[in-house]
């Protein structure tokens, strides 16, 4: 199965996704846009200051998301040593980077007319301030050590205690007296969000997950090149 | 009402500056990335075209995804 990942048949594959991404992106964009500034409703307590979760949840969302995936592949391949996992981690750490400091700067900036302040040390922020730390080690250590070998060893050990964190995020609004509200949607049990503010929300998080497919594409490609350009050094 | 979605009884300034942060950072992550890759793909095709006749054809015939990554920016340039 992981040899998919690897043959020649997936740059036809990430060429012909990379298409179907780029076709529906703007549509999807300008649609998720609309809802999330125009057409949902302002909050009846927080008015429309409420549309900034429209970025800040779904960066959220996806950075827990993504150093979960990278947490549990680094796991799978400090155990079976499959090559190909090392290059999706890599390729997915940059993109949840991203969205991790997104969430971290609009749920400040969301802060400010909501508790009257930009930051506070609480479990939520903290431990997502964290999450980011955890991130930039991981990517750190695959740029300064040199030994691709070591490289993974030690960023495997340091995602497998970052996952420490994933749980101690999601459940750190219920376990802790937090500044930041308990979680309105709810994988088990009822969501406390209305469907004109839910549909939105999934619009958008639907849009940049689009967009970090196609990010996660081109990275997946330049690592594939990269290893490619390796081997030509060595005839 | 162009004024009403501008600014947003009050709240404007932290909503529109959420929403120009994110995708400006996102814009700005597209361009690096696709730069990058570009700059992958055009090394590679240059060190493949150094190459001489004969190398050139073993790495062609053994490996196929170079002989994709050769066609791929084919078609870009």
């Amino acid at each position: 199965m992981f040899n998919f990942f690897y043959n020649s048949n997936i740059f036809t594959w990430i060429e012909k996704l990379t298409n179907f991404i780029n076709s529906i992106f703007f549509a999807l964009l300008i649609a998720g846009l609309s809802f999330a500034l125009v057409f949902s409703p302002p909050d009846y307590l927080q008015g429309d200051s409420v549309r900034i979760m429209y970025v800040h949840v779904p960066a959220a969302w996806i950075s827990l998301a993504s150093f979960s995936c990278i947490a549990l592949l680094s796991i799978f391949n400090f155990i079976f040593k499959i090559k190909h996992l090392t290059l999706i981690t890599k390729s997915i750490a940059p993109i949840g980077l991203m969205f991790t400091c997104i969430a971290i700067v609009t749920g400040s900036i969301w802060g400010r007319p909501t508790w009257g302040t930009f930051w506070a040390w609480d479990a939520r922020i903290s431990s997502m301030l964290i999450l980011a730390l955890f991130y930039l080690a991981f990517i750190f250590i695959h740029k300064l050590v040199s030994d691709e070998d070591r490289a993974n060893k030690i960023s495997s050990i340091v995602a497998a205690f970052g996952l420490i964190n994933i749980p101690i995020i999601k459940y750190s609004v219920e376990w802790w007296s937090t500044l930041h509200q308990p979680a309105s949607i709810k994988i088990t049990g009822s969501s406390t969000i209305h469907s004109s503010m839910l549909m939105p929300l999934l619009l958008m998080f639907f849009v940049l997950i689009m967009y970090c497919a196609l990010i996660f594409l081109m990275k997946y490609k330049t690592e594939i090149i990269r290893i490619k350009k390796k081997n030509l050094k060595r005839l | 009402m162009i004024n009403d979605l501008i600014l947003m009884n009050g709240y404007g300034i932290f909503v529109w500056s959420s929403f120009i942060l994110t995708f400006l950072v996102c814009g700005i992550f597209y361009y690096k990335t696709r730069k990058t890759l570009k700059k992958y793909e055009e090394e590679f095709a240059k060190e493949i075209s150094e190459l001489s006749v004969e190398q050139k054809k073993i790495v062609l015939e053994n490996s196929k995804i170079a002989s994709k990554i050769l066609s791929s920016y084919n078609k870009t340039i």
